[in-house]
């Protein structure tokens, strides 16, 4: 059974819609700025990808304020039958702000358990629901487990929901770990000092080939195949020699079935860090020897969502293969010399009937590569 | 293919071991799991102590579980590790914001801030073992462990790596299992997957399911 996407949306801290977000990127515009929710004086950076309009102890979590804007503007209805699977690093982890600094509300509210079955309500998928959570890879280990259940013929509907968001506690740590930028993050750039948090959330809608053409649903891609895998090194670096990523890509391009000269671009993990963005592109000229590979991050534009980058990077992929575009790296001025002739500041033309392949990298060495098409 | 469960190691408050080799110790050091240092692995863990309790209980019980498996000399491998826990991370993220706040909303914890990761204290045994296959934690609202073998068998029939360990890890007590395609492991077989997941379905606890597959151990007469 193919899995392919029949319906997806996110909010990003360009706005609402996947519209919206992809205006954003291939504008080059950065969507990244000041971080008024809370005080940052006493961090190594002051800025983010803060969704506007989102109140801070406010009338629920802010993902969960997210979310019921994804799912109250749901032009597709979820079926009731749909799996869901939810992927997030640390969920409404601000109720537990909350209960520490003003002893309001239950600490346990903060736990994902708690939010799985928020989202339920919210989206109405009965069909059995489980938590995922892969630090930064969370949303796209739980997309290739989406399409493994559809591909072994074990579901025909899969929801994928991803979410995370910028709260004191998130931005506190980062900024423990020496990882962010004082400016907005330069993903490939020579002068890159770092990673821009961000927040997002998304979903998208899996189903099998067949159901899909039962239902008249529209395909927006396929996912073809994946490949996850760990570097087995260090909890907070990358591997210096990527062999992680690495395996990740072999096992990706052998799931799809598919060579290296079909693959038309990367979307990179690219978070804006010194070691991250040359840890990819070792692994990427490893991988892809001989021609470089058209290759961009977006997290100059939103900043690093953490448990949803997956998911929002994927589902602009799949849009980039249909215009047949790949959009720029926001915020690159210079390429880092392992770049060079894989990143662009500009549009660029993909051919089609091309895959796009998309990597993402977390804390405890995760990686993860997908192949759509 | 047929999946088969080929070692399982164990913790609870009072004891540890391994299922294949009918191994059961006593706590020597004092009560609990913390009193193994690390003593169950192949080499020194330099920063044990740093480890948050749910880092320790799932280092251990992979131990345990490799051990069972046949696989102690320490060598990266393309070995899986998804894992579930009752606790979750609360107990971190609760400790990690109150030191923060502790200090002045000004100085903030990196190696406290790790430990708040559902996933991190797999990522710790991964690190410690070489596993280098798929890693994630996942939970239904149950926190039980049959999804977790079905995600394990569906892995290695996709061959997405050569075996699979799952498992949870609590504050008190820890279960793994190593699972891979029947016969190519380095021990004999302890049961099939569907034998497996029919005794994880039939008792909720830890202590029960540890019961189960050692009565299937001592069923099958290993040495």
């Amino acid at each position: 059974m193919k899995p392919v996407i029949v319906a997806h949306d996110m909010v990003t801290s360009y706005g609402l819609g996947v519209d919206t977000c992809w205006r954003g990127v291939t504008d080059n515009r950065t969507a990244i700025g000041q971080v008024t929710r809370f005080r940052t004086e006493a961090f190594q950076s002051g800025c983010a990808g803060i969704v506007q309009g989102l109140q801070y102890n406010g009338d629920g979590s802010l993902v969960l304020q997210m979310l019921r804007m994804l799912f109250r503007d749901a032009g597709t209805a979820i079926p009731a039958d749909a799996r869901l699977l939810l992927a997030s690093t640390k969920g409404e982890i601000d109720l537990l702000e909350r209960f520490v600094l003003e002893g309001r509300g239950d600490p346990e509210d903060s736990t994902l358990d708690r939010l799985l079955t928020k989202v339920e309500d919210l989206c109405g998928a009965r069909g059995g629901g489980m938590v995922m959570s892969a630090a930064c890879t969370s949303s796209s280990a739980a997309a290739a487990r989406a399409a493994s259940l559809i591909k072994n013929g074990r579901a025909d509907a899969v929801l994928v929901v991803a979410c995370d968001s910028v709260t004191e506690f998130i931005f506190s740590g980062f900024s423990s770990l020496m990882a962010l930028d004082r400016a907005p993050a330069r993903p490939f750039d020579r002068s890159r000092a770092g990673l821009s948090v961000g927040e997002a959330a998304a979903y998208a809608l899996v189903m099998s080939e067949e159901r899909a053409r039962r239902e008249g649903m529209p395909v927006l891609g396929e996912i073809a195949g994946w490949g996850l895998s760990d570097d087995a090194n260090h909890m907070t670096g990358p591997s210096r020699e990527s062999e992680g990523l690495i395996l990740a890509l072999k096992k990706a391009l052998a799931s799809a079935g598919v060579g290296r000269e079909q693959i038309g671009f990367i979307s990179a993990h690219g978070t804006g860090t010194v070691y991250n963005d040359a840890m990819e592109m070792r692994a990427f000229r490893e991988v892809f020897p001989g021609a470089a590979v058209p290759a961009y991050s977006i997290k100059g534009g939103i900043g690093h969502t953490m448990g949803a980058a997956g998911l929002v990077e994927m589902i602009m992929a799949l849009r980039a293969l249909r215009e047949g575009i790949v959009p720029p790296t926001v915020n690159l001025t210079t390429p880092d010399d392992d770049a060079a002739g894989w990143v662009s500041d500009r549009l660029r033309p993909v051919s089609t009937g091309m895959h796009a392949l998309v990597t993402n990298a977390g804390f405890s060495g995760i990686n993860s590569a997908i192949v759509l098409a | 293919m047929t999946i088969s469960v080929q070692g399982i190691g164990w913790l609870t408050k009072d004891a540890y071991g391994c299922i294949v080799r009918k191994e059961r110790s006593i706590y020597d050091g004092g009560p609990g799991p913390d009193s193994l240092r690390d003593q169950l692995f192949p080499r020194p863990v330099k920063n044990f102590g740093r480890f948050d309790r749910l880092s320790r209980m799932a280092c251990s019980g992979v131990a345990l579980a490799l051990r069972d498996a046949g696989f102690e000399d320490p060598q990266k491998r393309d070995i899986g590790l998804i894992g579930t826990s009752r606790e979750g991370s609360l107990r971190t993220d609760l400790d990690y914001f109150r030191d923060y706040i502790k200090g002045g909303r000004t100085l903030s914890r990196g190696n406290l801030f790790i430990y708040t990761l559902p996933s991190s204290p797999l990522g710790e045994a991964a690190i410690q073992f070489g596993l280098l296959g798929p890693l994630f934690y996942v939970a239904d609202r149950g926190h039980s462990l049959a999804p977790l073998l079905d995600l394990a068998a569906e892995m290695i029939e996709n061959r997405e790596a050569s075996f699979m360990i799952a498992g949870t890890a609590g504050e008190e007590e820890a279960l793994f299992l190593v699972m891979g395609t029947e016969g190519t492991g380095r021990t004999d077989d302890l049961c099939s997957f569907p034998v497996a997941q029919a005794i994880v379905q039939s008792a909720p606890e830890v202590t029960g399911i540890i019961q189960k597959f050692s009565f299937v151990s001592s069923r099958k007469g290993f040495a």
